[in-house]
């Protein structure tokens, strides 16, 4: 208890190095945090948006990129196979008046919903059915996206559909059952199947025709009817496998920016590492008397963790806020990229779930933890009369410099190994990047080391006894100049390998443009089919 | 070369057996002492005199199980030191060893009464029992009124009457002090030595002093003078025992 006292006061006694430590975690954890959060909310934003849209649709007959023929439902009516068939059309318009809101427009039949989806206007909705299949363009909206484009049943709505402009009209609202319904039908217009198709462009084609295939022998039975009639380019799918595909698709993005915030916190571990190396080594001499005075090594060890776990949990619960608030302004750019890249995706907060949250918990606290286990190790390993020595530690440092460089050597190696086997894996490449950042990190104490040797003597040409003793301090005292060489080395090469990431990418997409696009004018037709 | 205090029939608190004791020095090495015997009896106050860099507090590093011989054998009270893992002498050091250094030691972020409490509450007493001891103790040796304050507070002459404190608290059979008038003007210096005698003293406490000075040394029961790693004399300032 009094030795627990003695550090946490020791910590206290020392504010802007506190500061230092508790920035560290806290800006490591908020960068993790928010990217997870921005991440999973629009994650579970799409799912909710998949399974409200698919309904209690059980499969779907999807076809080829332009979709199924219309034809194609009128034929399954009539055979009668199932009575529970919905068809569906759907696609994405923009609405220029509000630049980045991009509708989901959702294209049913009134009279064949009912079974499936619990928010389109069935027919005890009442009102609104007979103007939204007798009005050419009339969709309907929530009530409050309807608020936030600002208008009104009866209003236009400009919308733009690829190239071309079009205008549908509000002619009422839908009506969701539930809070989740809602939220994922905040960017949706529910139309007739014809006012869809003619808003998108897809005049005679649909985009999928919705199945409720009851379990049992009786289904099977279905399905297999229903398969023998289908045009060679359909197929039928598990309502769940569109939305996996699409998110497959972004798991690619995620990832990315799951890489990018752990390295955020691997920076901020370097600062908990100084932060807790410079607190080590200003107690040295007050280790050195706690072990004289019978105070074992486990006991300092645990002592030093103790105060690192406390650090690490003071800079989390300062950085869970901060990342929130990261979260709710990086949840509009994800939101928006996705959209751009692959399909709309509205989601107006940013949800906390319980993984999320240990994750971001755990990696604070035990990363400062992780962060303090050289140091801890240090001070407590050397003898008591060695303790009270400042210079023990860096003395230690020196004599394990070359086994740090021989291991950065390794891991940089190991890291090209990976990047030279083909692999789609992006996992795998992500690991054999962090092995390069690691292998240089490793590298660079060894490196700071031999190039201020290497620039001493110029620095004594120059700026005399104070040269030599400047340049002669950065290793004297290594265990710290190091690390703070490996951080930048880190953050140099983030920035630079980003930097040149895109900047790659803008080339290529630009070149093959001026290599694609090579006539002076192009012809297209005036809808995307 | 050895030297056994009179009274060798009874057996000692302290056996330094046959110690050699050396360092690496660039590429070869620097002896601190060869063959070093000696044995300090039980409620014995003795003084290791000597000139800086004669080992003496090498030597009083290696009776309380800090560092260890290079050859040879440390007992204390039947336990052979040199035998012990780290953990082993941390622990009989905790519990049996008093220290007290030249420039106090004492732990910044504790209190004067937290301070005394460290080497109770290592040795598992805890609570009221162990607090009214500490103050016991604080106000025998005229500090009771400072029990609150930060060792940055209080003056040099103060801040080892504490360190002294702390070195007593916990009763232990031996009590180690490497140079403790050392930083503190000659007034205070005997002061405190005054107070450290007496409590080893009173307590028939084994004390092994570590100085230069004369004057400390004269107040012991027993010098032994170091020199160039050599035990070379013994002095009895009160008279040789019966």
């Amino acid at each position: 208890m009094i030795l627990r006292l003695a550090g946490l006061r020791t910590l206290s006694r020392h504010p802007l190095q506190l500061v230092f430590g508790l920035v560290g975690v806290a800006l490591g954890v908020a960068a993790v945090f928010s990217i997870d959060l921005a991440n999973e909310s629009a994650r579970r934003a799409f799912r909710i948006s998949s399974q409200t849209v698919a309904g209690k649709a059980t499969h779907r007959i999807v076809g080829g990129p332009s979709g199924l023929e219309e034809a194609l439902y009128a034929t399954l009516r009539r055979h009668g196979f199932l009575r529970t068939i919905a068809p569906v059309v759907e696609g994405y318009a923009r609405v220029p008046a509000r630049p980045g809101i991009t509708l989901h427009i959702l294209g049913v039949d009134p009279f064949a919903e009912a079974p499936f989806r619990n928010y389109t206007p069935g027919t005890s909705a009442g009102a609104d059915i007979p103007s939204l299949l007798t009005r050419p363009g009339t969709v309907l909206l929530l009530e409050d996206t309807a608020k936030r484009l600002g208008i009104s049943p009866g209003d236009a709505l400009p919308l733009r559909v690829g190239l071309e402009t079009t205008h549908a009209t509000l002619t009422g609202f839908l009506r969701p059952g539930d809070e989740v319904t809602r939220q994922a039908l905040e960017t949706t217009a529910v139309a007739d199947i014809s006012t869809a198709q003619e808003l998108l462009g897809k005049v005679g084609r649909l985009s999928g025709i919705d199945l409720l295939i009851p379990g049992g022998a009786e289904g099977e039975e279905a399905l297999s009817r229903i398969r023998e009639i289908l045009p060679p380019e359909a197929e039928i799918l598990p309502a769940g496998a569109r939305g996996s595909a699409l998110e497959q698709m972004t798991r690619a993005f995620s990832l990315n920016l799951s890489a990018l915030s752990l390295l955020a916190l691997v920076v901020g571990m370097f600062l908990v590492y100084n932060t807790m190396t410079f607190s080590v080594l200003q107690r040295r001499q007050l280790v050195g008397t706690l072990r004289a005075l019978g105070v074992t090594r486990g006991e300092v060890f645990v002592q030093i963790l103790s105060e690192a776990a406390v650090l690490g949990a003071a800079g989390t619960v300062l950085g869970l806020p901060l990342g929130i608030f990261l979260g709710e302004f990086l949840l509009g750019m994800v939101t928006r990229s996705i959209g751009d890249l692959y399909f709309a995706l509205s989601v107006r907060e940013v949800s906390v779930t319980a993984a999320t949250l240990f994750k971001a918990v755990g990696l604070g606290t035990f990363g400062a933890v992780a962060a303090s286990l050289w140091p801890a190790h240090e001070a407590t390993s050397t003898q008591p009369r060695d303790v009270m020595r400042r210079s023990a530690i860096e003395t230690g440092v020196k004599k394990i410099l070359p086994a740090i460089s021989a291991a950065g050597a390794v891991l940089i190696f190991l890291g090209a190994g990976v990047q030279l086997v083909p692999s789609r894996s992006i996992p795998l490449s992500f690991g054999g990047l962090f092995s390069i950042v690691a292998g240089y990190a490793l590298l660079a104490p060894g490196a700071t080391t031999l190039l201020v040797r290497g620039i001493q003597p110029a620095l004594a040409f120059a700026f005399g006894t104070q040269g030599t003793m400047a340049a002669r301090s950065i290793p004297a005292s290594i265990s710290r100049t190091g690390v703070a060489a490996a951080a930048l080395v880190v953050a140099v090469a983030t920035t630079v390998g980003i930097g040149i990431m895109i900047d790659s990418f803008r080339r290529t997409v630009s070149d093959w443009l001026d290599h694609s696009l090579r006539s002076d004018i192009y012809v297209s037709p005036s809808r995307r089919t | 070369m050895g030297i056994l205090s009179a009274g060798a029939a009874e057996t000692p608190l302290v056996e330094l057996r046959a110690l050699t004791k050396s360092y690496p020095e660039g590429r070869g090495e620097r002896v601190v002492f060869r063959d070093l015997s000696a044995g300090i009896r039980r409620g014995e106050t003795v003084a290791l005199l000597g000139r800086s860099g004669s080992g003496k507090s090498t030597l009083l590093n290696l009776i309380g199980g800090i560092d260890l011989p290079t050859a040879g054998e440390v007992l204390l009270d039947g336990t052979n030191l040199t035998r012990l893992s780290e953990q082993g002498r941390t622990l009989f050091r905790r519990r049996h060893i008093g220290l007290v250094f030249q420039s106090f030691n004492l732990i910044p972020t504790l209190t004067v009464m937290e301070n005394l409490l460290l080497p109770l509450e290592l040795n598992g007493r805890t609570g009221r029992p162990a607090r009214t001891a500490a103050l016991a103790l604080l106000e025998r040796v005229g500090l009771a009124d400072r029990a609150k304050a930060y060792p940055d507070r209080l003056s040099g002459g103060e801040q080892q009457r504490v360190a002294v404190s702390r070195a007593v608290v916990h009763d232990p059979v031996l009590l180690l002090a490497d140079e403790p008038t050392g930083s503190l003007d000659a007034g205070t210096g005997m002061r405190v030595l005054e107070l450290l005698v007496g409590l080893a003293r009173n307590e028939r406490r084994t004390m092994v002093v570590v100085t230069h000075s004369d004057a400390v040394a004269r107040a012991t029961d027993r010098v032994l003078i170091l020199r160039d790693g050599r035990l070379v004399d013994e002095t009895f300032p009160g008279g040789a025992p019966a």
